[in-house]
């Protein structure tokens, strides 16, 4: 039973690579029609695996010590579930979407093969695999983004490559250590290299920690290495953008904690200078990205610069080493997921309908696009943190923990930024919102009239600003289960 | 078997090529035919005698007292024996159709073959002067093959390579003289010819002459300041630069290398003295040293020989070492690189066979017109940077493993190089890959209209080596169990 | 067996009188005679080899009336009977391979009078190898020094001329030195044979008086010879004197003349002054620095150079500078290389100058690169033996050239001051080496459309016979030198 674990990750990845390899189809409906299934196909494999399997599955050695291994704990299952219901959601809303873009056979093809390596990546069990599903990551989402070929996209698209392998080969020093000192490759919460082998070689160690936490961080956007994300996300196709900017980055988040709770530990990194430098790094990157969204004029680049700051409201509640913040953190994954997606939707549907790309052309537009709007105006509500939306939720579970931590300076410098970067956000996002719906006297609103999108791409906005409120009212089921998730990393009892 | 095959296995190529030009063919098919058998049988014979081993020591000549000409198969010699018997004949095939756009084919295939020879003679000898004579050899043999097209380009390359080669010979030489007149055995011995009183006495010399002969050899294996000749050499006919300089002549340099440290100066001497340190820096910087030039360099084939000088740097990483497991890891990337390489090298000459494009950015838009060429050309890309689950992975896992292992903190840093290294390899080589897949948007592709992919004679070496990347890269444990017996002795 | 020791003698006088048959005869009788002659003499030598190697043992041969101490003597062992074999062949190869120049080059009417040059030089070469007394040895000095002059002088050219001019007034400089050393050796001993003279040097030494008279002798007898061999920095006159002659006389006189006087050093050095008084001297440090330095820097003009014929005359340089670092080295085995790197040398030295005549001529008779290329295509037999002579020369395995080098380097790690200088003086110069022998092979193979005619084997027979030889010499040296080695050190062994 437990191969059906296989199926989720290798199914849509054999569909993609089918679909590449077939001949153009004479009707779009029948291509759709095959994405379509493919994808409903995975995600009740998916669904069923999240919750149906608990055993692990080896797929084969790479070389004796190596083993290709998929098992799914609680943080999986999380990110998985997450993932599948974005990415369907996502999907649905390019089959309307990519009717004005070219080449759509390919651009589905590639959607196929990296929704089954991000479930590859969530389902590995072992750090050798989240490496390899890691790196196919980078390789098979790149073609999402240099999708419409113009100069600029090209231009992007490299950055994204050299800066994710960059970040990949930083890890991987630090993946080689771990492999070989290392008692095991399986995920285990508190770490699996004996203490005293940490101690004896403590500064390799050390630095290891600090290369696999900015190279991973590479891919959630973390301060230095974050200049690849607001010129890559931005010029790909809206719902790839949106997945970009929503699920991608995440798998940074994921192969962080990943490292940073299941494999050296955290008791290892607790006080030490990598910790400190951490948490500064997502500070910085936390006031920079939202000061840098405040700036621009350009939507889709403001969402992105958006997301360089939010990310690190994860990483920073990861940072803290504490049950509570790292709750907050695991939440905001979720919030944010949901969000962002949402919010690159809203800009692809305005594109789509209207073209217009910046900010100061969108006056008005609530006139002609009422319901986009709105869902824009909520779950831009969730993203700044105001109650009653996941947002909130999750930031304050991030706030409480980072005060009652106690890490000198940090515990109160933490949500003193938390909180003028939500500030910025409101400041960033909430005009278009106030001149969308108010655009002052002897504005022409007539050219948005009657550009409402279809129902295929208000459904996703509907169903993704009714989950952000719907966790920001309920949060605790949810809540209940990382902060268990949580406290057993961090080892608590 | 007898281990006068051993000999014969290094003798039919060499006749068979010298032959070549002196039999009137009436067709050119007929010379094709008879090339290809001669190596094809030969490379069955090497196989053969890989699989049945022969115990025995062939000795061909005698020089002057216990120096002689003589041949064995060893467990290092199996593995780079195997390697070339296993490239050449598919080389051999493609080369048939790329040849048909060059002059001189007779005396073209003449040395061609006769290379193939003298490289078995390296990998065949049993003892220093053996491989040092193989090895004078086969700068000469090779020479003409640089010097094919006879531009003045070609004739300068050409000059440089003998240069340098001769020069770093006569640098390996010095090393052979105190090898010969120290050593306790002629003959290879993994661990080392020499006894530690020998060694004790006289350390610092004995290690300063194992540098000056590491550089001798290093020069084939293209290390830091030598290796200006490499990416000039290029321009000689793809096959000759795919087989000869990705793999023979420059394997040649790092296989002599590993019979240098392991089978005569000894590992346990050289480790943690001041040569390991001055090697391993030096092997470091020509890491990241190729790289860099290769991201710099626009035209293809350039490009490419600057990253095997890079990746001649890897496996001489895992030799400086100095440890068992160093070896496993410097033979895996020997092997690896050699298919890797090949590929990528037989990818460009495909492109310049067909399309006369020589620049990298000559080939917007190439990978609609010649589909199988560029797809394969992005496995060896991918395998080149080390992507998990292709064979570029695995030898650079063991190589890193080795210097974990080695516990030698300059190490750590060869693994920082590494690192970097793999990033530029990414840099230099998807670039090409993107520009193929992905040119600008309004790219006419009226423009290379005439575009197309090769005939079978050229795809199918290129599809063995692509599926063999694949293969190696997935099932590795075969290739890492019997190097790692190699370098236990124990093979 | 008695018959056998007197051939050295009868050698000797057979090559003198041919030469004044030879005055009588007309150009091609002149010729005949002399190749019967170098013939002759050359199975007698081999002969005289053969009795010594079998016996193991050196002769002595009374000359004239008087017995030792105050008569003349013949001293003769395996060495030197192999030396008057290895010297006779040379000189047949040298002159067949360039015989057709010699007819062209040299005026019909004085066609004798090079080959009574050649009977001389002959004997007086067979003397330098056999005598065992010094004065001797002095005269025959001089006829080789004349006979050499013409070998020069003979082509009638400007060129020639000032080189014979030049070489004459250097060669006497280094005879006049050598004289006036065996004067005061003859004072302070009283003695002109060898074997007495160097029982009272070892009295001498013993003793501790006369040190500094002494070692100027040595350095006077030392430096006289080297500036006739032409060692660095004594070189000057050498490239014009190999580079304007015809080329026999060039492949003659850096294959067997200067050889000659080397080895009538090494004679000197092991039956006069004694090989352990010569190493304790400091003359071998001199010997040991001017050789490296003429290694090195006879490679670098041989590179600077642009004309074919004084590229290989600037490569003697270079290869005299080995030997003569063979004797710096002060060791045996030292001695054993250079010795064999005489005979190498010759064989590889004239082997280039014959076929680089054969280079030239389908060229145009031009000696200049440019117009060197792809004569290797109009002259195959030429080029062949061309390359073959280079990689001789840059030391690949198989040719002599690398025994030489091997036997160099092996003679250099036994020495603790001296290894490391010599083995990168030996690997920078087979760099060197390669860069102008290996230029010049790449020129040759070059192909172009050439407004040259090309010449085919079968009219040239006897030149690409000869040239066959040389190859087959090259290669034997190469390949089966434990017995050459072996010869020479059992040689060495009988010489003092």
């Amino acid at each position: 039973m437990e191969y059906i674990l296989l199926v989720p990750v290798f199914f849509p990845i054999l569909a993609g690579i089918v679909l590449l390899l077939k001949k153009e189809y004479q009707k779009r409906s029948s291509m759709l029609l095959y994405v379509g299934t493919a994808l409903v196909i995975t995600g009740v494999f998916a669904v069923y695996g999240i919750f149906g399997i608990t055993e692990g599955v080896t797929l084969f050695h790479l070389t004796k010590t190596l083993p290709v291994y998929f098992e799914l704990d609680t943080l999986g299952r999380y990110f998985s579930l997450l993932f599948t219901i974005v990415w369907i959601l996502a999907g649905f809303f390019s089959f309307e979407y990519m009717k004005h873009e070219e080449r759509e056979k390919r651009y589905f093809g590639y959607y196929l093969i990296v929704f089954g390596v991000l479930l590859g990546l969530d389902f590995s069990g072992n750090l050798i695999t989240m490496y390899l599903f890691y790196e196919l990551m980078t390789l098979t989402s790149l073609p999402l983004v240099l999708h419409t070929q113009t100069r600029e996209a090209v231009m992007a698209g490299l950055r994204y490559l050299f800066f994710s392998f960059a970040g990949a080969y930083m890890a991987l020093f630090g993946v080689y250590f771990i492999c070989r000192y290392g008692t095991t490759l399986n995920f285990t919460a508190g770490g699996v290299i004996p203490a005293a082998v940490l101690q004896e070689n403590r500064t390799l160690f050390l630095v290891a920690v600090m290369f696999m936490i900015i190279g991973f961080g590479v891919k959630a956007g973390m301060f230095p290495l974050h200049a690849w994300l607001p010129a890559a996300h931005p010029v790909a196709p809206g719902p790839a953008s949106a997945v970009l900017s929503g699920i991608i980055v995440k798998a940074g988040v994921l192969a962080v904690i990943r490292v940073v709770y299941q494999m050296i530990g955290t008791d290892f990194i607790r006080g030490t200078w990598v910790q400190t430098a951490w948490m500064s790094l997502t500070l910085i990157t936390v006031f920079m990205g939202s000061m840098l969204a405040f700036r621009e004029p350009v939507l889709k680049k403001r969402l992105a610069y958006s997301t360089v700051s939010q990310l690190s409201y994860i990483l920073f509640g990861l940072s803290v080493l504490d049950a509570e913040a790292m709750t907050g953190a695991l939440l905001h994954v979720t919030a944010h997921a949901f969000i962002k997606v949402a919010l690159f939707l809203c800009a692809a549907a305005i594109i789509y309908q209207t073209g217009c790309k910046r900010v100061e052309d969108l006056k008005g537009i609530g006139k002609g696009m009422p319901v986009t709007l709105w869902c824009y105006t909520i779950v831009s509500l969730g993203l700044i943190g105001i109650p009653p939306t996941s947002g909130f939720a999750s930031k304050w579970s991030l706030a409480v923990g980072a005060l009652a931590s106690g890490v000198p300076v940090f515990s109160w410098l933490g949500p003193v930024v938390l909180l003028v970067s939500a500030l910025l956000t409101a400041g960033y996002l909430l005009p278009i919102t106030m001149q969308g719906f108010f655009p002052g006297e002897g504005y022409d609103a007539s050219r948005f009239e009657g550009k409402e999108p279809s129902y295929l791409m208000l459904a996703p906005l509907l169903i993704f600003a009714a989950l952000t409120v719907l966790i920001g009212l309920m949060p605790n089921g949810l809540t209940d289960r990382l902060f268990e998730f949580a406290a057993q990393a961090l080892q608590i009892v | 078997m007898n281990a006068f095959y051993l000999f014969l296995a290094v003798l039919i190529p060499c006749v068979g090529g010298v032959l070549n030009p002196l039999i009137p063919w009436k067709k050119r098919s007929h010379m094709l035919i008879y090339l290809e058998t001669l190596v094809v049988v030969n490379s069955i014979l090497v196989w053969v005698l890989l699989l049945n081993r022969p115990e025995e020591i062939f000795t061909l000549v005698h020089f002057t007292g216990n120096l002689a000409i003589a041949f064995q198969l060893d467990g290092l010699g199996t593995v780079f024996a195997g390697l070339i018997s296993f490239l050449w004949p598919l080389a051999t095939l493609y080369s048939f159709e790329y040849m048909t756009k060059e002059k001189h084919e007779k005396t073209f295939f003449m040395f061609y073959t006769v290379t193939y020879g003298v490289t078995l003679g390296i990998s065949l000898a049993d003892n220093f002067l053996t491989m040092y004579c193989f090895y004078e050899l086969l700068t000469l043999v090779t020479l003409p093959l640089v010097m094919h097209t006879l531009t003045r380009e070609a004739i300068l390359a050409s000059r440089k390579y003998l240069y340098y080669s001769i020069g770093g010979a006569a640098f390996a030489f010095i090393g052979m003289i105190f090898l010969l007149t120290y050593g306790e055995s002629p003959d290879f011995i993994l661990g080392g010819v020499m006894s530690t009183a020998t060694l004790a006495e006289g350390k610092n010399t004995f290690l300063l002459i194992y540098v000056f002969s590491f550089f001798g050899f290093g020069v084939k294996a293209a290390i830091c300041p030598l290796n200006s000749w490499l990416p000039q050499a290029g321009v000689a006919p793809t096959p000759v630069t795919a087989l000869l300089h990705a793999v023979a002549v420059v394997k040649s340099g790092a296989f002599a290398i590993m019979r240098l440290t392991f089978y005569c100066f000894g590992v346990d001497f050289l480790r943690g003295t001041w040569a390991q340190y001055l090697l391993m820096g030096v092997v470091m910087f020509t890491i990241v040293y190729g790289c860099s030039m290769a991201v710099k360099e626009t035209h293809l084939k350039r490009r490419l020989a600057y990253s095997t000088i890079s990746n001649l740097s890897y496996i001489l990483f895992g030799v400086v070492l100095m440890t068992p497991l160093g070896l496993v890891g410097a033979l895996s990337h020997m092997i690896f690189h050699a298919f890797m390489k090949i590929c990528s090298f037989f990818c460009a000459g495909a492109i310049m066979h067909q399309t006369e494009r020589h620049y990298i950015h000559q080939l917007d838009g190439f990978a609609r017109k010649m589909p199988k060429v560029f797809a394969i050309f992005t496995v060896s890309a991918l395998a080149l940077m080390g992507v998990p689950g292709l064979c570029g992975f695995i030898s650079k896992w063991n190589l890193v493993s080795a210097a974990i292992e080695s516990q030698n903190p300059m190490a750590y840093f060869g693994i920082g190089a590494l690192l970097l290294s793999a990033l530029l390899t990414a840099i230099y080589m998807l670039t090409i890959v993107i520009r193929a897949y992905f040119p600008e948007k309004d790219f006419n592709y009226d423009t290379i209209a005439d575009v197309k992919d090769p005939n079978w004679m050229m795809l199918l070496p290129l599809t063995v080596f692509a599926v063999m990347i694949v293969v190696f890269g997935l099932c590795s444990m075969p290739v890492t169990e019997l190097l790692t017996a190699v370098a236990a002795g124990s093979f | 067996m008695e018959l056998i020791r007197n051939f050295p003698c009868l050698s000797i006088f057979m090559a003198m009188l041919s030469a004044i048959i030879s005055s009588a005869l007309k150009g091609n009788g002149a010729r005949r005679l002399n190749t019967f002659v170098v013939t002759a003499v050359g199975v007698m030598s081999a002969c005289v080899l053969y009795l010594t190697c079998t016996t193991g043992e050196s002769y002595v041969y009374k000359m004239g009336h008087f017995p030792a101490p105050i008569g003349n003597e013949i001293r003769f062992g395996s060495l030197e009977a192999g030396m008057a074999l290895f010297f006779c062949v040379i000189m047949l190869f040298s002159l067949n391979g360039g015989r057709k120049k010699i007819q062209i080059e040299i005026d019909p009417g004085k066609e004798n009078l090079y080959y009574i040059m050649v009977d001389l030089l002959l004997s007086s070469l067979l003397a330098l190898v056999y005598t065992n007394d010094l004065f001797t040895a002095y005269v025959f000095v001089e006829i080789n020094t004349i006979a050499a002059c013409g070998l020069i002088m003979i082509m009638e050219s400007g060129r020639a001329i000032e080189a014979a001019t030049r070489y004459m007034i250097m060669s006497l400089l280094g005879s006049g030195l050598f004289l006036i050393g065996l004067c005061m050796l003859y004072d302070m001993t009283g003695h002109l044979l060898m074997s007495y003279i160097q029982i009272s040097v070892r009295e001498i030494a013993e003793s501790g008086t006369y040190m500094i008279p002494l070692l100027v002798t040595i350095a006077l007898i030392v430096v006289g010879l080297a500036i006739k061999s032409a060692l660095f920095p004594f070189h000057a006159w050498l490239p014009d004197a190999y580079g304007y002659s015809t080329v026999s006389s060039a492949a003659m006189l850096s294959s067997l003349v200067s050889k000659g006087y080397i080895f009538l050093l090494i004679k000197i050095i092991y039956r006069v002054i004694g090989f352990d008084i010569f190493v304790n001297s400091k003359i071998i440090n001199v010997l040991f620095v001017f050789g490296l330095a003429g290694m090195i820097m006879g490679s670098m003009s041989a590179i600077r150079e642009n004309d074919i014929r004084r590229m290989i005359s600037y490569s003697s340089v270079a290869q005299i500078g080995y030997i003569y670092m063979g004797f710096g080295l002060g060791t045996t085995v030292g001695m054993v290389a250079s010795v064999f790197h005489i005979l190498s040398h010759a064989a590889t030295k004239s082997l280039l100058f014959v076929s680089g005549v054969g280079l030239t001529d389908v060229s145009g008779e031009k000696t200049q690169f440019i117009e060197l290329t792809g004569a290797a295509y109009r002259n195959v037999a030429a080029g062949l033996a061309f390359t073959v002579g280079s990689l001789s020369m840059v030391g690949i395995p198989l040719f002599s050239g690398f025994i030489s080098k091997l036997l160099f380097s092996q003679a250099a790690v036994q020495s603790n001051i001296k290894m490391l200088p010599t083995l990168i003086a030996l690997a920078v110069s087979t760099v060197l080496n390669a860069i102008y022998f290996m230029k010049t092979v790449i020129r040759i193979y070059t192909p172009i459309e050439s407004k040259y005619p090309s010449v085919s084997i079968k009219k040239n027979r006897l030149y690409a016979f000869t040239l066959l030889c040389f190859v087959m010499l090259n290669v034997a040296l190469g390949m089966c030198s434990q017995p050459i080695t072996d010869w020479i050190t059992q040689g060495l062994s009988v010489f003092a």
